[in-house]
C-alpha cells in the first residue's frame, strides 16, 4: 500500500470512530492528527511504506483516539458513545440559555424586532443546543419577522391596484 | 489467577496521571502538541498510543488548565502553543503532592524492607 494511501486510510477510519463528537471538534482532532503524522514524517526525513506504518501504530488506533475522546468529558458525550438515546440526556441551563428564551419570548413583546435577534445571537452561543435547534429557531424568527414586512407589501400593491 | 491479567493496571495508572504529566511538560515551557507528545513518549511507560494525547489536550483546554497561542511555524501551517494557567498549576501542585504520598504508601506496601 502507498504510504498516502495509509495515511488517508487512517484518517479516513479516525472520521468515522468519530461521528459522536460534535462536529467542530471532529475536524479540529482529524486536523490534529493529520498535522501529527506530518510532523513525525518530516522528522523522520522518510516518506516509505514502513516509517509510514510506524507513524500510525504509534499513534495507536483511531478507535482508541475517540475512546479517550469520550473519558472525562460530560456526561452527554460520554452516554452517546455507551448508546444512550440523545433524547435521554441532559440539558443544563446556563446564561445563554435562560437570555436566549427571555429575549425570545418576552423580548419580542417589550422590544420588538431587536428582542428576538437579540435572544438568537444568545440561542447560537449556546452550548446545549444543537446547530440544527439554532436554525430552526433561526428560521422561525426571521420568518415571524417578515410577516409584517410581507402584510404591507401586500397593502401597498393592493392599494395600487 | 494473576490480578490484572486480563486488564492491564498500568494502562489505568496511566489514564489517571497522563494529564498532570502534560501540565508539568507545559510549565516548563510553552509547547505545541508535537512536543509534547515527543518528550512523553521518550519516557518509557508513559504513552502507548500517542494519538490519546490530542483529546487529553482538548479537555485541558475546556477545563482551562492551559490556554493556547496560534503562532507561524517556519514550516507548515500555523502552531497551537500550550501553556499552563494558574489553575493548572494548582492542580498540578495538589497532584504533585497526593502523588508522593501514593507513592510513598504502596511502596511501603510492596517492599515494607526497603
Amino acid at each position: 500500500m502507498e504510504p498516502d494511501a495509509l495515511v488517508r486510510d487512517y484518517l479516513g477510519r479516525l472520521e468515522a470512530a468519530a461521528w459522536p463528537l460534535p462536529a467542530e471538534r471532529r475536524l479540529e482532532l482529524v486536523a490534529e492528527v493529520r498535522e501529527h503524522i506530518e510532523s513525525a514524517l518530516a522528522e523522520s526525513g522518510q516518506r516509505d511504506e514502513v516509517t509510514t506504518r510506524n507513524v500510525l501504530d504509534r499513534l495507536g488506533a483511531p478507535e482508541e483516539i475517540v475512546a479517550a475522546e469520550a473519558e472525562g468529558m460530560d456526561r452527554r458525550f460520554g452516554a452517546a458513545f455507551i448508546g444512550a438515546q440523545p433524547a435521554a440526556l441532559g440539558f443544563r441551563w446556563g446564561a445563554s440559555e435562560v437570555a436566549a428564551i427571555a429575549f425570545l419570548t418576552a423580548g419580542s413583546v417589550f422590544l420588538p424586532f431587536i428582542g428576538p435577534l437579540v435572544g438568537l445571537a444568545f440561542a447560537w452561543s449556546s452550548t446545549q443546543w444543537t446547530r440544527r435547534q439554532k436554525w430552526v429557531a433561526t428560521l422561525i424568527v426571521v420568518g415571524l419577522l417578515m410577516v409584517p414586512v410581507i402584510a404591507l407589501m401586500g397593502a401597498r400593491v393592493s392599494v395600487g391596484a | 489467577m494473576v490480578p490484572g491479567e486480563a486488564r492491564n493496571p498500568l494502562t489505568e495508572l496511566r489514564r489517571g496521571v497522563l494529564e498532570y504529566c502534560v501540565l508539568a511538560v507545559v510549565r516548563r515551557e510553552e509547547s505545541y502538541a508535537f512536543e509534547i507528545v515527543r518528550e512523553l513518549a521518550a519516557a518509557d511507560e508513559l504513552v502507548t498510543s500517542e494519538g490519546t494525547i490530542y483529546p487529553l489536550l482538548s479537555r485541558l483546554r475546556r477545563d482551562r488548565l492551559v490556554t493556547t497561542t496560534w503562532r507561524e511555524s517556519e514550516s507548515g501551517p500555523p502552531r497551537r502553543y500550550y501553556r499552563i494557567t494558574p489553575e493548572g498549576a494548582r492542580a498540578l501542585e495538589g497532584f504533585t503532592g497526593d502523588w508522593r504520598r501514593f507513592r510513598h504508601a504502596v511502596d511501603k506496601i510492596l517492599a515494607p524492607e526497603s
